[in-house]
């Protein structure tokens, strides 16, 4: 750890000054803030005024501790991006604001030890560690932000895709029971194991994020992996959904010309929008896929 | 001490730290720090994101304070303090068996008596 070296000090009065500024500390955080350290005593000194005047010294030291932090904070900033591609982006920012806050309390405890300015930037820099090491720390909290969000958001499009197919197939005159449960109605069980499998990924997706991590043991994997389950049995039911009304175009052409139900600008509308929804959720869930694979792959 | 031993307890010793009262995640980590003497010197850019894990798990809880830069302020929630608890306990139980092995003092256990088994 740093030790006082006479050599090395500026004035302690103007340490204290800018060790408070950098530390953001108000008067509030003073009785949380003096655990941190011996409490700072103005001290008289003997050196002589600086020339150039103690203000623009200040600002200068202030801001070359502000440029090598705020290197170090882009470095990491980079690394976190890299990691889960477009990840979410503000855990990613409120990450950097805290290790910046972090880092100047560290910065301030160290000029408090009568370290230079740059020194005592270096040395927080060092004790905070590389920023590789620093990013890929936070690459499972990450990955498991990016996965619950994932999950969740493809079970939401749940409800309103299926309304739209349940339409569809309506105004296409196919009601199960007049069919004898043939036809179309093959691919439900394919699309109920769909369903099944989104269902019981987003209740891992979530559960291995949120409260009941607790009683787990910390496996990085187990988020993404659960994201990828639900991500993967949405492109399922979709394409089932797709190539359902595909062999209905080709083996019943009539039933898509002749609609009922909704009047007839309602069930054409119904029979177009849910393919539509179904290919855009295929997109979604297409890069979904990718990227949960890819945060997956990325953590140990 | 090994660091991999005392690394293998981090989260109780972090629920520890937060024990008397809220603090920032520079605070508890310093304090992890000096009260181990320098034997934990894991970096502290790493440690945050275990911090994060356990609000997440809702162990502790983190809010902004709004009072000049940002800072993240956390406290120990109910269940925190009930985890800490359990690590405590847990802890004492592995000590004392250990102790009781390793250096042939009396097992703090009662043996179960036959007659009465």
């Amino acid at each position: 750890m740093a030790h006082p070296r006479p050599g090395n000090r500026i004035t302690d009065h103007r340490v204290g000054r800018m060790g408070a500024r950098l530390a953001g500390r108000t008067a509030a955080d003073a009785s949380a803030a003096s655990n941190l350290g011996p409490a700072l005593e103005p001290q008289e000194t003997s050196l002589p005024p600086d020339p150039a005047g103690p203000q623009r010294i200040e600002a200068e030291i202030e801001a070359e501790i502000e440029v090598e932090i705020e290197a170090y904070l882009a470095a990491i900033a980079t690394r976190l991006a890299s990691l889960c591609l477009a990840g979410p982006r503000r855990a990613r920012q409120a990450i950097i604001a805290e290790l910046r806050d972090g880092l100047l309390q560290a910065t301030t405890a160290n000029l408090e030890q009568g370290l230079r300015p740059q020194q005592a930037a270096q040395a927080a820099l060092e004790e905070f560690g590389d920023p590789t090491a620093v990013a890929a720390a936070f690459a499972p909290e990450l990955a498991g932000i990016h996965a619950r969000r994932t999950a969740l958001t493809l079970t939401r499009t749940g409800p309103l895709v299926g309304v739209l197919w349940i339409a569809a197939l309506a105004a296409i005159h196919a009601p199960p029971l007049r069919h004898g449960l043939t036809g179309v109605w093959l691919a439900f069980p394919l699309v109920g194991l769909g369903l099944a499998t989104a269902a019981l990924g987003t209740i891992l997706a979530v559960a291995t994020t949120g409260r009941p991590s607790r009683w787990l043991p910390p496996r990085p994997r187990r988020a993404p992996t659960a994201a990828a389950m639900v991500a993967i049995a949405a492109m399922v039911v979709d394409l089932t959904l797709l190539g359902m009304l595909a062999g209905q175009a080709i083996s019943a052409p009539t039933t898509l010309t002749t609609l009922s139900g909704f009047g007839s600008h309602g069930a054409a509308a119904v029979v177009v929008l849910a393919p539509v929804a179904s290919i855009t959720r295929l997109a979604l869930s297409g890069r979904a896929t990718r990227r949960t694979l890819a945060a997956r792959a990325s953590l140990a | 001490m090994k660091a991999e031993v005392l690394k293998g307890h981090l989260d109780g010793l972090l629920l520890a730290a937060l024990e008397a009262g809220p603090a920032h995640g520079y605070g508890i980590i310093h304090a992890l720090r000096e009260g181990s003497g320098g034997r934990i010197d894991l970096p502290t850019g790493t440690i945050y994101p275990v911090l994060h894990r356990l609000e997440r798990a809702g162990l502790i809880s983190g809010s902004w304070s709004t009072a000049g830069r940002p800072r993240r302020i956390y406290k120990l929630t109910a269940a925190g303090h009930r985890a800490l608890e359990g690590e405590r306990s847990a802890w004492r139980e592995f000590a004392d068996t250990v102790s009781a092995l390793l250096e042939g003092k009396a097992s703090p256990w009662p043996t179960p008596d036959p007659a009465t088994a």
